[in-house]
């Protein structure tokens, strides 16, 4: 029986597996991000210190201009200063970011994630490994500045408008006498 | 409650005795064969068609849900962590149970109830080895890649319905996926969960057959006992994983 049907069924399971791999392999590709770590510890750490890390997470990309360079490796209060430090592992090749470099912590469109942005300086002398990164922006509080805009900065605007408010109401349609008052 | 510790006893010794039964000769290697073949290949059409119509139904659901917050072009974001982290996984274990683990603890009941087990053993022949051992790993190589068929139909099948059906942007489909699935956080650990589901599940199926009682209703129940406990014990592992594995 095992004669019989050895081939055929050889044949069978070989073909499962082999499409089965096509397909691990096909979606590994397609839909992973493609950090497959073969060429991992290609990295070097700077530190920086913030006054407010928003939403900032560990694993959030470090990018420059846009493009991804490294990763938020760890977030620390200092607590002595209690200022947040937050480590940076960023790749070997873009060893050569210039000491005046200043970081900020950004957010990719209204609800996106947490990154750090790197804004290259002009100096010569270049970070090295370890050293930390001295001109920072914190976090911008979105709410907070939604809460600023609405209670403090709008408050003319809203005095002008009320004033307007009652006369709209009690008139007829030639309600504002500066330039319409004329016409009926 | 000594009567529960003790079967749990029987069951770990069960499994240990089946990691060590498990010798690398060539009736070894016939039977694995076999058996991918029956447990693995044939439970193809079934997880292919689950898997498309899990994509399609998710699709629907994280659109749904995303359009409230005008996200709805992120929808492949739930879809990629959704089907890798859990569905993927745990349905595709949960179709195999069901598929796979009842006819494994089917087999080995009725070779216990018309007493093929102790011939085996009058033979001079390890029926753990014979048996049980070659199910055992190929239902952990196979339910990896059952998993693979899984997601591979389900994104598929979701592309389908998402860039087709609903308008979202093929490339932004594409690309928001691969920015959100991490392939060692998410998508290999998919796997590991897998492998760990097909273990356990060809584990309970066969120690509740291989100790069925030996008539036609042990059979019946070790089979009903098979599907229950194999589910149950896949969907706690899986919390317990997702608990430690995901960061």
């Amino acid at each position: 029986m095992t004669s019989a049907r050895g081939p055929r069924l050889e044949f069978a399971v070989g073909a499962f597996l082999l499409l089965a791999l096509a397909s691990l392999l096909v979606l590994a590709v397609a839909s992973t991000n493609g950090q497959f770590g073969f060429s991992r510890g290609g990295t070097y750490e700077l530190t920086a210190r913030f006054t407010n890390l928003g939403q900032l997470r560990p694993n959030a990309p470090v990018k420059i201009g846009g493009v991804t360079i490294g990763r938020v490796t760890r977030v620390d209060l200092d607590p002595v200063r209690f200022d947040s430090v937050v480590t940076l592992a960023v790749e070997k090749r873009f060893d050569e970011i210039p000491v005046d470099t200043s970081a900020a912590i950004l957010t990719g469109g209204l609800l996106g994630e947490s990154y750090i942005g790197l804004s290259v300086g002009g100096d010569l002398e270049v970070l090295q490994p370890g050293e930390e990164i001295a001109f920072t922006s914190p976090a911008v509080d979105l709410m907070q500045m939604v809460g600023k805009y609405m209670f403090g900065g709008g408050g003319e605007g809203a005095d002008a408008a009320s004033p307007a408010a009652p006369e709209a109401g009690t008139a007829s349609p030639d309600a504002s006498p500066s330039d319409e008052g004329v016409l009926p | 409650m000594t009567a529960a510790i003790r079967s749990l006893g029987r069951a770990g010794m069960f499994s240990l005795s089946v990691l060590r039964a498990s010798k690398p000769t060539t009736d070894f290697f016939t039977e694995l064969v076999r058996e991918i073949y029956k447990i693995g290949g044939r439970s193809l059409p079934i997880i292919a068609v689950g898997g498309a119509f899990v994509g399609l139904s998710l699709t629907l659901l994280g659109y749904r849900a995303l359009e409230t917050y005008g996200a709805s072009n992120q929808v492949s974001v739930l879809i990629g962590l959704g089907l890798y982290r859990e569905l993927a996984p745990v349905l595709t274990a949960l179709l195999f149970v069901g598929r796979a683990g009842s006819s494994i603890a089917a087999e080995l009941g009725l070779m216990r109830a018309t007493d093929q087990i102790t011939a085996l053993g009058l033979m001079a022949i390890d029926p753990v080895a014979k048996a049980v051992a070659p199910r055992f790993w190929a239902a952990v190589i196979c339910v990896p890649l059952l998993t693979a068929f899984f997601c591979s139909l389900a994104l598929s099948a979701s592309w389908f319905q998402a860039v087709q059906i609903l308008g979202i942007d093929n490339g932004m489909f594409w690309q928001t996926m691969q920015d959100a699935v991490d392939f060692r956080g998410d998508f290999l650990i998919a796997f590991v969960k897998s492998a760990v589901f097909g273990g356990t599940a060809a584990l309970v199926a066969s120690y509740v057959g291989f100790h069925a009682e030996p008539t036609i209703e042990g059979t019946s129940i070790a089979t009903t006992r098979a599907v229950v406990n194999a589910s149950l014990l896949v969907l706690m592992f899986n919390f317990v994983m997702s608990a430690f594995l995901f960061r």
